[in-house]
């Protein structure tokens, strides 16, 4: 079975992780390292056991466009989120023999490193992929 | 050093940000901040081992700072930036089927991405002058400050005129790539015009005490060597090179000491660049015989006529005559006309010039230049008619702009007056 595992932040998180100050504990070098090894070292895991398909992280929210039609042509919106808005940020897709062992990837995952008590209330979700629209029953 | 570096990379940095992130007004301004930081830290600290990558890295850092305050600044104005997407993006470009391994295949050429910048500069929605300045900004990398001491504009003004330019690239919705093959062609005219623009704008000087502003015709020659890298088969863009070639060649004979211009029969030909010479005539020769010549070629092998020539007796003005009829025959060009009209004179003696600046004098697009009344005058006094020449000189003086050729023409004037009048 396949997962996908989504993992949040906003705008302003990614400015902390590039150094802005917003007041609340910020990234250093050392911090940023040290994250920056932790996820190195877990995907290598995943990678060995052959449970990763693709981890992938997305761009600061800022860089969003959002399409939608109006009348029936499609227009464009830039930038829609707030600064604080929690955006999808970043996924990895683990093909594993549970939703119970997906958890336990996504658990490991939480264990990164971060300075202070920045992200004590983060979460990441677990979301089953379907192999085809039966999976749904519609 | 790294300034030539830094304004070979410009195009290459802004490409790879439109094309990842778009926005390419902010994008541009992101860019010049990138460009400023690499020219102030890479001499002290050394140049960085990819130069491209750290600019682009710079560069995609200060673009999501200025995006993030242009959003904050919209949500506190409670306004949404939604824009209709063009008809242009909804339909796939009839050459290009946009299928995702063909844009991914498409995506990674920087040279592409310079070609495409350069279509996007030169829209058609903008005026010459914009194009101009957009292009040396956004392609030449070079900063408003020294755009606007090119053309003698007031920095703020300068400014106003690009960003006005971007802002209106930007509504328009050009997405970022080539124009479809059916538009290209009448869009890299548009392109070749800028740079035949910027080139003139550098050698003539319509204005101001300096008569080169060599940092424009040097700018031109190494955008117009980019477009040929870029378009090797294209036969105009060959020909608009070797005809800034083989103009500049003549530079260094063009002014004497004090700065006054020098026409070329008095030039001193020993000072002309042969170096400039022998590659624009190899350039001309090369894409002449490739297809029915367009007027850079042309206007080239006129060029290479003059600069092959040993003394300016030995010019072979009848082949010229008939290069400017050719050129006359796809553009009703009242300078080319004007041009057209030495070169008879020249083959077949003053008054059959005469005649034709005759037709020419009812053309409101000449009869107040000061070329027109120059030529008539050199052409007067080829006929002996001293006074009309003098005549002709003061009125061409009186309406020329640039200093140089004001004392020039002043000069020519004072030389024919009677010896009564000095």
């Amino acid at each position: 079975m396949k997962y996908m595992i989504l993992s949040y932040a906003s705008q302003r998180d990614y400015d902390e992780m590039a150094g802005k100050d917003t007041g609340r504990a910020s990234w250093t070098p050392e911090a940023l390292a040290a994250m920056h090894e932790f996820m190195t070292t877990v995907n290598k895991e995943l990678t060995e056991s052959g449970e990763l398909v693709e981890t992938r992280g997305l761009a600061a929210p800022v860089h969003t466009r959002r399409v939608g039609a109006r009348d029936g042509a499609p227009y464009v919106t830039d930038g829609p989120y707030a600064e604080t808005q929690e955006v999808l940020a970043g996924y990895w897709i683990v093909e594993c023999e549970s939703f119970d062992r997906a958890t336990e990837i996504a658990g490991r995952l939480g264990q990164c490193p971060y300075p202070g008590d920045l992200y004590a209330d983060a979460y990441a979700d677990i979301r089953p992929l379907i192999d085809s629209s039966e999976d749904l029953g519609f | 050093m790294t300034e030539d570096l830094l304004r070979e990379l410009a195009p290459q940095v802004l490409g790879a940000l439109v094309r990842r992130y778009g926005h390419f007004d902010t994008a541009e301004d992101a860019v010049q901040e990138a460009l400023l930081a690499a020219a102030t830290q890479w001499p002290e600290e050394g140049l960085p081992d990819s130069p491209r990558a750290w600019l682009i890295t710079v560069a995609a850092r200060r673009l999501t700072d200025l995006l993030r305050a242009e959003q904050a600044r919209r949500r506190r104005e409670d306004a949404v930036a939604a824009r209709a997407l063009p008809e242009d993006w909804r339909q796939a470009p009839a050459d290009r089927p946009l299928t995702a391994s063909d844009a991914a295949s498409a995506s990674d050429s920087d040279s592409d991405d310079t070609l495409v910048l350069l279509f996007m500069c030169c829209h058609p929605s903008l005026s010459p002058a914009s194009q101009v300045a957009l292009t040396l900004r956004a392609v030449g990398g070079l900063s408003t400050a020294q755009i606007a001491r090119a053309f003698m504009v007031p920095e703020p003004t300068m400014t106003r005129r690009i960003t006005r330019a971007k802002q209106r690239i930007k509504d328009s919705g050009v997405p970022f790539r080539l124009p479809r093959a059916a538009e290209r062609d009448r869009r890299l005219g548009a392109v070749l015009h800028v740079l035949y623009l910027i080139f003139n704008e550098g050698y003539a000087s319509t204005s101001g005490p300096d008569l080169h502003r060599a940092e424009l015709t040097a700018e031109a020659i190494r955008l117009a060597r980019m477009v040929r890298r870029l378009l090797p088969d294209d036969t105009e863009v060959a020909g608009l090179l070797a005809l800034m070639l083989l103009t500049d060649a003549r530079r260094p004979a063009r002014t004497g000491p004090d700065g006054a211009l020098i026409p070329m029969a008095e030039q001193d030909r020993g000072l002309w660049d042969a170096a400039r010479i022998a590659e624009g005539v190899e350039l001309v020769t090369d894409a002449l015989p490739r297809g029915t010549p367009g007027p850079y070629q042309l206007q080239a092998a006129i060029a290479a006529l003059h600069d092959e020539a040993p003394t300016a007796a030995e010019t072979d003005w009848p082949q010229i005559t008939a290069l400017y009829e050719l050129l006359l025959r796809i553009a009703d060009n009242p300078m080319v006309a004007l041009n057209h009209a030495v070169a008879v004179a020249m083959a077949r003696g003053p008054q059959a010039g005469l005649d034709r600046l005759e037709r020419l004098g009812g053309d409101d697009r000449v009869s107040g230049d000061h070329r027109l009344h120059a030529v008539r005058a050199h052409l007067l006094e080829m006929s002996g008619d001293h006074e009309g020449a003098r005549a002709s000189y003061e009125r061409a003086a009186e309406l020329a702009m640039s200093f140089p050729q004001r004392r020039y023409l002043r000069s020519r004037a004072a030389r024919l007056a009677g010896p009564g009048e000095n």
